[in-house]
C-alpha cells in the first residue's frame, strides 16, 4: 500500500496501543487517508454504545489537519446532526503537526465524555444540558440505544 | 601651538605661490580646483571662486568676532588676541570683507574650539610619531583578528590604507599641508552633545551654530562627522590617506574600489542619530534656521562638485547624503522648501555607483530613518504639486523640484526593498520566446510606411540603470521593508496629464530629454497608470487598424481592423475557444486589435459593453470547477490550475489570451486567481512564501515545522521526501521530491529544502505544463505592453480584478446627470436612497446591470464615471443601460414605489442586449 511514512506509523501505533476508547480501526486499502474506527465512551449517558467516526486526512497531512465525523447519530452539544465535530486541536487556527492521531482521538474521546456546553454546536442541548441535565441525559440515553451500535465485547 | 600656526602659515605662503589662482584658496578642496582649472570651463572657475571667496569671508568674520581660540594668538585681527576690538556682528561681517581683500593673516585654529589634539599632535611631531600609531593600530588588529566580524570589517578598511601609508614619509610634507587647509574638524556625538548642553546652559546660540555651520557647509568636513568609533585613533590618518586614495582613484577611474566597500561606511549612523537627538533637545529656533542655511549651502557644493569638479569621493558624497537625511526636522516648511530641494538637486548628480552605495547603506544601517525620509519627499511632492498650478505650458514634468524630488525617491525605493526581504532571483521563470508570426506583408509595407515608434521600441523598455547596479527587481522583493503603497503620491497622480506623460515616456526611450513619471511607477497609483497603459493600448490597437487600411490600399486580402468574434450565447466557450484558436495559429497579430463581439442574434453593436458581458460569462463558465481547467481551493476561495486536468494545452493558452484581451480591451474580471498566478505570469516562480496565500492553513504547518527547534524533528514529524496529493476525484497520488524520497527523513538541516521542494511542486512543478500554455497565451497579447515595466504582480490583479471596495457613497459623489436629471432631482434623491439601502447583492446587480460587470472598476467606485440620464417623463418602460458607457437611463417615475419595483425588475433580469 501506498502511503507516507507518517501516516502508516501512526496507524501501526494507534492498532499496536490497543486503546479501549477507539477500536476497530479499518482502513480502506486503497485511500490510507480515510479511517473508520469506534468510539468506546466510558461516561453516562453514552457508554451504552459506540460510535463510529471516520478520519479523513488531508493529502497535505501532516502539514493540514485532519477532520473528524461521526457516522452515528449521537445527541451531543458539540456534535451536530451532520455529525461534524468542532475539536479545538484539529481546527486550521491551532493546528500543529506534531501532534499525533492519538491525540486527537484522546481529545475526542474526553470531549464525548464531558461535553463543553460552552462552545456548543447545538445551542439547544447545550442549553438543556446546563438547565435541566436530568431530562438531557434521559433523552441521551434513550437516543444511544437507539442509534448506537453494539459496543465490542472483549 | 605657536609653531604649528606658523608651520601652517608658512605652507599657506607655499601654496599660495604656487596656485596659480589669484583668490587665496584655503580649504584642501579649493586648493586642487586650481589644478584641474585647465579643464574646467570659465564659468565653473567662476563659481569656485565664488565660492571659496565666501568661505574665507567668514573665516575672517568668525575668526573677528570668536577668535581662534589660541590663548597666546598674536594675531591683531583675531579676537583671541585681544588686540582686535570688540565688534558688532554687522561690523564684524563688513571688517571681514575688507580683511579678505587686504589678505590679513587667518588663524588657523578653528573658530568653534573643536579640540583638534590629535591632528596638531600629528601635525607638528615628526613623521615617526605617525608611523607608530600606525603599527600600534596594526598590532591591534592583529590581536582582534577573528573576534568579530567587526573588527575583522576594521581590519579590512586598514589594510586598504596600509598602501597609501607606506608612502607616509614622502608625502609627509604635502601631506599636512591638505591637513591644513581642511578648517574645520568633524563633528562628533560627543562634541554635538557637549555642544548642546552647552547652549541648553548658557542660552547663548552662537558656538552651536557656529558648529553646526561648518560642520553642515561644507561637504569634505561633513562627510567625515561621526566616523565610526572602530578607527577612531586611525582617524586622522585616514583622513588624509582616504583623501589621497580619492585622488587615485579620480584619477585612474577605478571603476569597483567602492562597490565592495558598502559593508564598512565610516559613519556610524548610530551615533550620528545619537547626535541628533541631543540636538533636537535645543529648541529649533536656535538652530534651525542657521542648519537649513547650511544644508542648502551643502546641497550647492555637492551639487558642483558632483556635476563639474568630481573631487569628492563616492564615500564622502553619500555620507553626506546619509547624514543630512538624518536631521530630524528635515520635513519642516524651512527644510521642506529649501535645504530638501536643494539636495535632491544635487543627489541628481550622484553617479550611478553613488546612488547605490546610498540605496545599500540606507537598508543596511538605516532602516529606521526610510519611512521619514520618504514622508518627507512625499510631503515636498504634495506641498508642491497643490500650491502650484500646472498650464500646457508648464507641465509637472517641467517642474524641477516634484521630478528631482522624484527621482530621488527611487533611491528610497530601492533602499527600501534591499532593507525588506529579498528572495534570490534565481526564482524566476523561463522566458517565454514567442514566435513572432510574422505579417507577410510587412517587408513590403516596411517601405511604404516605416515602422512607427511603437514598432520599433518592442525591446526598447530597457530595465532601470540602477536596478541593473543593485542587481534587484520588484519582483524579487518578497516584503519591503515599507508597503510598497507608501510611495503612492495621490495628489501628483491626480495631477498628472497621462496623455503627455505617456508621449513623454515613449519619446524619452529615443531622446532621453522629457521627463516621465511612468518612468517612476512606483509612485504613480495604480489607476493612473492603467490610464498610462490604456493610452499605450489604444496608440497600438489604432496603427494595428492603419497597418490593415494600408494592406486594402496595396490591394492584398484585408486583413479586419478588429479582433472580431462572433459567438453563440449558450455555446460561448466552443466558439469563443475555437474561434480565438483559429486567429491565435494563422494571424497572432490579430490579437492586439481591438475586440469587438457579436452575439448571433442580437443587435447589441459592441462599443465595449458586449465584450465586457461576453468576458464575464466566460469566465463564469471556464473557472466553474465543473468544467475541469481549474479547481478551487477550499479554505482561500480562490482558482487554481486543475493539475491532473485532461484538457489540451491550447486551451489554456486560451485563457491566458483571454486574460490579455480583458487587460488590453480595459475589462474587469470576476477571476479569483491567488496572487502567485500574478506572480509567475510577470516572471517569478512561486515560492515558499506564496503558499501562505495560496493554502493558508499548509502554510502555517509548514511554518510550524520550520520553527521547530527540538533536535528530534525526525521523530516528532516523521516526514520523508514522499509527499501526498489528490486528483480531482480524490484519489491520493504520491510523489518524491528527491530521488528514493520515502527513505530520505525531514531533519533539522534539510527541513528548509523539503519545504522547498513541497512548495515548488506544488506551485511550479506540478501545474508547468498548464501554467507555461496559460502564460503563453497571456504573453501573446500582452508582450509589446509596458504591463511588467509599469505594474507590480499586486497591481496587474487589481487590473484584472479591480479593487475589492464597494464604496457606493463614493459612486453617488462622483455621478454625474443627463437629460434633465440633477442631484436634486426628486427621482435621483429616491433612487440613492433605494440603492443605498438595498443589500450588497442587490447592489452587485446594480453595478452589473449598468456597466456589465459587478467588480470596482481600479480606483474605486469613484472611477466608474456613472451617469445617469433621464429617459422621459413616467412611464411603464424599465430602466435600461448602456453598459459601454456607463450610462443608466432612468424614467421619471411618478413614485419612489414604482421607481423601486422597476428598478429591482430591471437588474434582476438583466442578461442579454437588445433594443427597447
Amino acid at each position: 500500500m501506498a502511503a507516507t511514512r507518517r501516516l502508516q506509523k501512526e496507524l501501526n501505533d494507534i492498532r499496536q496501543s490497543g486503546l479501549k476508547s477507539f477500536r476497530d480501526i479499518q482502513v480502506d486499502e486503497s485511500n490510507i487517508l480515510t479511517w473508520q474506527g469506534l468510539i468506546v465512551p466510558d461516561n453516562p449517558p453514552y457508554n451504552k454504545g459506540a460510535f463510529r467516526i471516520e478520519i479523513n486526512f488531508p493529502a497535505e497531512y501532516p502539514f493540514k489537519p485532519p477532520k473528524i465525523s461521526f457516522k452515528t447519530k449521537i445527541y451531543h452539544p458539540n456534535i451536530d446532526e451532520k455529525g461534524q465535530v468542532c475539536l479545538p486541536i484539529i481546527s486550521a487556527e491551532n493546528w500543529k503537526p506534531a501532534t499525533k492521531t492519538d491525540q486527537v482521538i484522546q481529545a475526542l474521546v474526553a470531549l464525548v465524555n464531558d461535553p463543553e456546553p460552552e462552545h456548543p454546536l447545538r445551542a439547544e442541548l447545550a442549553e438543556e444540558f446546563l438547565k435541566d441535565r436530568k431530562k438531557f441525559t434521559k433523552n441521551a440515553e434513550e437516543f444511544t440505544k437507539k442509534h448506537s451500535e453494539k459496543r465490542p465485547t472483549d | 601651538m605657536n609653531s604649528k600656526s606658523e608651520t601652517d602659515e608658512a605652507s599657506r605662503g607655499n601654496e599660495a605661490s604656487s596656485s596659480k589662482n589669484p583668490t587665496p584658496n584655503n580649504t584642501g578642496e579649493e586648493s586642487t580646483s586650481g589644478l584641474c582649472s585647465g579643464t574646467v570651463t570659465n564659468r565653473t572657475q567662476d563659481i569656485m571662486k565664488r565660492a571659496a571667496a565666501r568661505q574665507l569671508i567668514e573665516r575672517y568674520f568668525y575668526q573677528l568676532l570668536d577668535g581662534c581660540g589660541n590663548p597666546n594668538c598674536d594675531n591683531q585681527y583675531c579676537a583671541s588676541s585681544g588686540e582686535a576690538r570688540n565688534l558688532s556682528p554687522n561690523e564684524a561681517a563688513a571688517e571681514a570683507i575688507k580683511l579678505f581683500y587686504k589678505e590679513a593673516r587667518l588663524c588657523d585654529t578653528l573658530p568653534n574650539k573643536v579640540p583638534r589634539t590629535e591632528a596638531s599632535s600629528c601635525d607638528s611631531s615628526a613623521s615617526t610619531t605617525c608611523n607608530t600609531s600606525t603599527a600600534t593600530e596594526k598590532d591591534d588588529n592583529k590581536d582582534n583578528d577573528g573576534n568579530s566580524p567587526s573588527t575583522t570589517q576594521a581590519k579590512e578598511s586598514t589594510s586598504k590604507e596600509e598602501e597609501p601609508q607606506t608612502s607616509h614619509n614622502v608625502s609627509q610634507q604635502e601631506e599636512s599641508k591638505t591637513r591644513s587647509h581642511n578648517n574645520g574638524a568633524p563633528l562628533t556625538e560627543e562634541r554635538m552633545y557637549e555642544l548642546c548642553s552647552e547652549c541648553l546652559q548658557s542660552k547663548v546660540r552662537q558656538p552651536l551654530i557656529r558648529a553646526l555651520g561648518e560642520a553642515f557647509t561644507q561637504p569634505a568636513i561633513l562627510a567625515r562627522c561621526f566616523a565610526s568609533k572602530v578607527r577612531d585613533n586611525a582617524d586622522e590618518e585616514g583622513e588624509s590617506s582616504t583623501n589621497k586614495e580619492t585622488k587615485a582613484m579620480c584619477l585612474s577611474n577605478d571603476p569597483d574600489k567602492d562597490v565592495d566597500s558598502v559593508t564598512g561606511p565610516e559613519l556610524d549612523v548610530a551615533s550620528c542619530r545619537r547626535a541628533f537627538q541631543y540636538l533636537a533637545k535645543v529648541p529649533s529656533e536656535y538652530y534651525s534656521s542657521a542648519l537649513v542655511t547650511a544644508l542648502k549651502t551643502l546641497a550647492d557644493y555637492m551639487g558642483i562638485d558632483l556635476r563639474i569638479t568630481k573631487k569628492m569621493s563616492i564615500e564622502d558624497a553619500v555620507n553626506c547624503f546619509v547624514i543630512a537625511f538624518e536631521v530630524p526636522d528635515l520635513g519642516c516648511s524651512d527644510y521642506l522648501e529649501i535645504a530638501l530641494p536643494a539636495l535632491c538637486q544635487a543627489a541628481e548628480h550622484l553617479s550611478l555607483k553613488g546612488q547605490a552605495r546610498l540605496a545599500r547603506i540606507w537598508a543596511q544601517h538605516c532602516k529606521d530613518s526610510l519611512r521619514h525620509i520618504l514622508e518627507t519627499l512625499q510631503q515636498l511632492i504634495t506641498l508642491r504639486v497643490i500650491s502650484t498650478n500646472y498650464t500646457r505650458q508648464f507641465q509637472v514634468q517641467d517642474d524641477e523640484v516634484v521630478t528631482m524630488a522624484t527621482k530621488f525617491m527611487k533611491i528610497v525605493y530601492y533602499a527600501n526593498m534591499l532593507a525588506g526581504s529579498l528572495e534570490p532571483n534565481s526564482l524566476r521563470e523561463e522566458n517565454i520566446v514567442l514566435a513572432r508570426a510574422h505579417d507577410p506583408l510587412e517587408n513590403v509595407l516596411g517601405h511604404l510606411y516605416p515602422p512607427s515608434s511603437i514598432k520599433a521600441s518592442k525591446h526598447a523598455q530597457p530595465d532601470d540603470p540602477l536596478a541593473i547596479e543593485l542587481d534587484i527587481n520588484v519582483l524579487d522583493a518578497r516584503k519591503p521593508y515599507l508597503p510598497f503603497e507608501e510611495f503612492y503620491n495621490e495628489p501628483l497622480s491626480d495631477t498628472i496629464e497621462m496623455d503627455i506623460d505617456f508621449g513623454n515616456y515613449k519619446t524619452e526611450i529615443s531622446k532621453g530629454k522629457k521627463f516621465a513619471f511612468l518612468r517612476y511607477p512606483f509612485i504613480l497609483t495604480v489607476a493612473s497608470k492603467s490610464l498610462g497603459l490604456y493610452y499605450e493600448n489604444r496608440i497600438r490597437m489604432y496603427s494595428e487598424r492603419r497597418v490593415s487600411l494600408l494592406h486594402a490600399v496595396v490591394g492584398a486580402a484585408p486583413p479586419m481592423p478588429f479582433l472580431r468574434l462572433k459567438v453563440r450565447r449558450n455555446n460561448i466557450i466552443d466558439d469563443a475557444l475555437v474561434g480565438l484558436e483559429m486567429v491565435a495559429m494563422e494571424r497572432a497579430l490579430d490579437l492586439k486589435k481591438q475586440l469587438v463581439v457579436e452575439f448571433e442574434g442580437e443587435q447589441g453593436v459592441d462599443e465595449g459593453g458586449v465584450s465586457k458581458e461576453f468576458f464575464q460569462l466566460i469566465v463564469e463558465e471556464i473557472f466553474n470547477p465543473d468544467y475541469g481547467m481549474f479547481t478551487q481551493q477550499p479554505d482561500s476561495l480562490t482558482v487554481w490550475f486543475n493539475m491532473t486536468s485532461f484538457e489540451t494545452e491550447a486551451q489554456f493558452t486560451l485563457i491566458g489570451i483571454v486574460l490579455g484581451l480583458a487587460i488590453y480591451n480595459n475589462v474587469i474580471l470576476a477571476v479569483n486567481f491567488p496572487m502567485v498566478v500574478y506572480r509567475k505570469l510577470m516572471g517569478k516562480k512561486g515560492s515558499f512564501e506564496d503558499l501562505a496565500d495560496w493554502n493558508y492553513t499548509l502554510y502555517n504547518g509548514l511554518k510550524d515545522m520550520l520553527d521547530y527547534t527540538g533536535n528530534d524533528l525526525e521523530e516528532v514529524y516523521y516526514q520523508t521526501f514522499r509527499i501526498c496529493y489528490q486528483d480531482v476525484f480524490g484519489n491520493a497520488i504520491f510523489h518524491d521530491l528527491k530521488e528514493d524520497g520515502d527513505n530520505i527523513f525531514v531533519t533539522q538541516e534539510n527541513k528548509r529544502e523539503f519545504v522547498e521542494l513541497y512548495a515548488d511542486f506544488l506551485l511550479n512543478e506540478s501545474v508547468e505544463s498548464q501554467f507555461k500554455a496559460f502564460r503563453r497565451g497571456f504573453l501573446m497579447v500582452t508582450d509589446e505592453s509596458p504591463l511588467a515595466a509599469l505594474f507590480r504582480p499586486e497591481e496587474v490583479e487589481m487590473l484584472v480584478c479591480g479593487s475589492k471596495n464597494f464604496d457606493f457613497n463614493e459612486l453617488e459623489k462622483s455621478t454625474e446627470y443627463d437629460g434633465g436629471y440633477t442631484s436634486e432631482s426628486q427621482t435621483i434623491k429616491d433612487f440613492w436612497s433605494i440603492v443605498h439601502s438595498s443589500s450588497l447583492e442587490d447592489k452587485r446587480k446594480l453595478l452589473q446591470f449598468t456597466t456589465g460587470s459587478d467588480r470596482v472598476p481600479v480606483g474605486g467606485l469613484s472611477h466608474l464615471k456613472l451617469v445617469i440620464a433621464r429617459n422621459g417623463p413616467d412611464c411603464d418602460r424599465l430602466p435600461t443601460a448602456h453598459t459601454c458607457f456607463n450610462v443608466l437611463l432612468l424614467p421619471e417615475y411618478a413614485t419612489r414605489g414604482k421607481l423601486h419595483d422597476r428598478l429591482m425588475k430591471a437588474i434582476t433580469y438583466s442578461k442579454g442586449f437588445g433594443m427597447l
